[in-house]
């Protein structure tokens, strides 16, 4: 809140309030679509330094802003029209309160007057969006713009992050105003805990200290909190095996010798294994997941838990925790070294036996796949060959489906802010917008996303705005012919019975006709042997988006898996298969 | 099963009222009883909210409550017919 542009004082309309507004709490791109009811505001925006991206659907805008927001640690921003526009804007606000992303979306409202009408355009999208907002507003005063501005930005950033909404009634737009930017944000109601509480780290401390099998379970909140400086020092000072689940890959290097990968349904039989038979979960920022815990009553029966999390919700929510620590992740962990360290002086436990069956179970069953025998191009390897030819300094995203969880586990991340994708809302067409959103907020960077075909039809119409306005991403193309995702569960749990999940992309449409159609580069490559060649001549393009059609059998499925509703004891390595369990020591 | 009654301050604005009444219907809280009235203080009302608790604990409705912007306390009302609450987690299920 250092730089304001305007004086206090100056009187302008409530659209100019809006945007110098915005232009205080320190927005640089924003990315939206005009319509009726915002319509005054897009006046000033005309004027304004603030970046804005025109994007092709307002989907596109809000997931934009959410990768924007996950590359930089900053807010993201979108901004729509009343009515549809602003319901178009549901999907990514229920995605980024699910995956805790701040965002900022402002969305025009008819004039109050004619709220509750039923007039043109009018959605009580303030109504829509309570459930999965962190909080939202509806202003009618124009005084009020920016207070509000400046709290929605404060509530979206701080704490536990996640969207706000700003709902503006258009004649608060046009009305004459102040403007007047606050010094300071108050809300009686809202005060984060940020510094953790003395005795409960010392509690953490001690039940660590005590544990002879204790695993680091590592959440997205690591990410959130920039904290994986402290949480490799916390793990290399303890030495214990630790897992990044889905939102955390790249919270802590893959390539760290006690990393033992992705817990969950798809995770590593190590990383499995090893929350299954813990004594002591060390849980920073993570949830308990139902996707990483399996059948909740089975999982880590003989774990006691040590739960850090910023949000007290999240405390005893699906596990009792026996000691839990409220905070900032990084002021945690920064507390927890030197008490874990004092502790540990008096005595460690020894922690070998432990680490070396995690280690053995981790060398015999690495991640792999089968290579088809009729030379068919397999989608691991397409995803494994990107990330050893990208490195890992290369931002990727993903959609959903089994393309995201290959992405998640045959690339290897090693730096936070890495990866990108939908892991709590399960958003298919998460990827194209938020590469386009990354690669707004780390120009620099290689930003690769990996779409699945499915998920490609559903918001590939943001390559337009990508190549407009220079933002040349490169898209990798999963191209299954299918929900693949869904088709493998139905060859799992339907008796092969695939209903409406041939997508028949291989057929139509064109790929890269499309692309080229949107003023990209695109690309195919069907056969193993042409995909090194095929990512190097995407990765020599720097001038235009990139789209490559990868065209890949169609029968591969994700391994290991743990069925839903069963419990982690029965992750299977492939089909009706499971680990060899009399043969590990435990 | 355990009926708590809670006293929650919130800040007297439109839409306090949805936002309490959707957490609970959104997250499988039952509502006994709900009243909501003025305090001394005109910019805050109070709810006085009796919660039958199943499968849920206290803490957790009052942590999930705490989470809502506008409101400001919450306080358990205890009157001797009202038990502790233990800690529970929620059912298995499958999705």
């Amino acid at each position: 809140m250092a730089h304001i542009p305007t004086a206090n004082g100056t009187a302008m309309t409530g659209a100019s309030s809006l945007v110098k507004s915005l232009e205080a709490a320190n927005v640089d791109v924003m990315f939206g679509i005009p319509g009726g009811a915002i319509l005054p505001a897009y006046d000033p925006i005309y004027d304004s330094t603030i970046r804005h991206i025109l994007v092709r659907h307002e989907q596109g805008a809000g997931h934009a802003a959410t990768g924007y927001a996950q590359v930089t640690g900053r807010a993201g921003v979108c901004i729509a029209t009343s009515g549809p526009g602003a319901t178009n804007l549901v999907t990514p606000l229920a995605d980024a309160a699910m995956d805790s992303v701040p965002v900022v979306a402002i969305t025009g409202q008819v004039p109050s007057l004619a709220i509750g009408t039923d007039a043109f355009q009018e959605a009580d999208i303030r109504g829509i969006t309570m459930p999965f907002t962190k909080h939202n507003f509806l202003v009618t005063n124009p005084d009020d713009i920016p207070r509000v501005i400046a709290e929605a930005f404060h509530i979206a950033t701080s704490g536990r992050p996640g969207p706000v909404l700003v709902d503006i009634a258009k004649d608060a737009l046009q009305k004459q105003t102040t403007f007047d930017w606050p010094t300071s944000v108050n809300l009686a109601g809202y005060k984060p805990q940020i510094y953790p509480n003395k005795s409960a780290i010392n509690d953490a401390a001690v039940l660590i200290a005590q544990s002879a099998k204790p695993v680091f379970y590592v959440g997205g909140g690591v990410i959130k909190a920039n904290a994986s400086r402290e949480l490799l020092e916390l793990a290399q000072l303890l030495g214990a095996p630790v897992v990044t689940t889905l939102m955390a890959r790249g919270a802590f290097p893959d390539s760290h010798p006690q990393h033992l990968g992705m817990p969950g349904m798809h995770g590593t039989v190590a990383a499995v294994t090893a929350l299954q038979k813990a004594d002591l979960l060390i849980t920073l920022g993570a949830r308990f997941d139902d996707r990483v815990t399996g059948k909740l009553s089975t999982f880590a029966q003989n774990a006691k838990i040590v739960h850090a999390d910023i949000d007290p919700a999240e405390i005893g929510k699906n596990r009792y925790a026996d000691v839990a620590v409220i905070g900032d992740l990084r002021e945690t962990m920064t507390a927890l070294i030197p008490a874990l360290a004092a502790v540990l002086a008096k005595g460690r436990t020894d922690l070998s036996p432990w680490i070396d069956s995690m280690n053995k179970l981790r060398a015999t069953y690495p991640l792999g796949y089968d290579t088809p025998a009729d030379g068919a191009l397999s989608p691991q390897l397409v995803i494994e060959r990107l990330g050893k030819i990208c490195g890992p300094d290369t931002i990727f995203t993903a959609g959903v489906g089994q393309h995201q969880m290959w992405a998640a586990q045959f690339i290897s991340y090693e730096k936070p802010r890495t990866w990108l994708n939908s892991g709590g809302a399960g958003t298919m067409g998460y990827g194209v917008p938020a590469a386009m959103g990354a690669k707004v907020g780390a120009p620099d960077t290689t930003v690769w996303a990996i779409d699945g075909d499915g998920c490609f039809q559903m918001t590939n119409q943001e390559l337009v705005t990508c190549a407009l306005n220079n933002i040349p991403i490169k898209v990798a193309i999963i191209n299954n012919e299918s929900l693949g995702m869904v088709r493998q569960w139905q060859t799992l749990f339907y008796d092969s019975r695939y209903s409406n999940t041939s997508l028949e992309s291989k057929r139509i449409p064109n790929f890269p006709m499309l692309a080229e159609s949107m003023g990209c580069v695109g690309l195919s490559c069907e056969s193993p042997d042409d995909v090194d060649a095929t990512i190097e001549k995407a990765m020599s393009i720097n001038d235009q988006p990139v789209v490559v059609d990868f065209r890949v059998h169609r029968d591969a499925m994700v391994w290991p898996m743990v069925a839903a509703g069963t419990s982690n004891d029965e992750i299977m390595i492939a089909r009706a298969t499971a680990p060899d369990w009399d043969s590990q020591e435990l | 099963m355990a009926i708590h009654k809670i006293e929650v301050l919130v800040e007297n604005e439109p839409g306090v009222l949805a936002r309490v009444a959707g957490l609970f219907a959104r997250r499988l809280y039952n509502i006994d009883s709900l009243s909501v009235g003025p305090t001394e203080n005109s910019t805050i009302s109070k709810m006085i909210i009796e919660v039958s608790v199943e499968g849920h604990s206290l803490e957790q409705v009052i942590a999930q409550l705490d989470k809502l912007i506008n409101v400001i306390s919450i306080e358990e009302i205890l009157d001797g017919a009202v038990s502790n609450s233990k800690h529970d987690t929620q059912p298995d299920y499958q999705n």
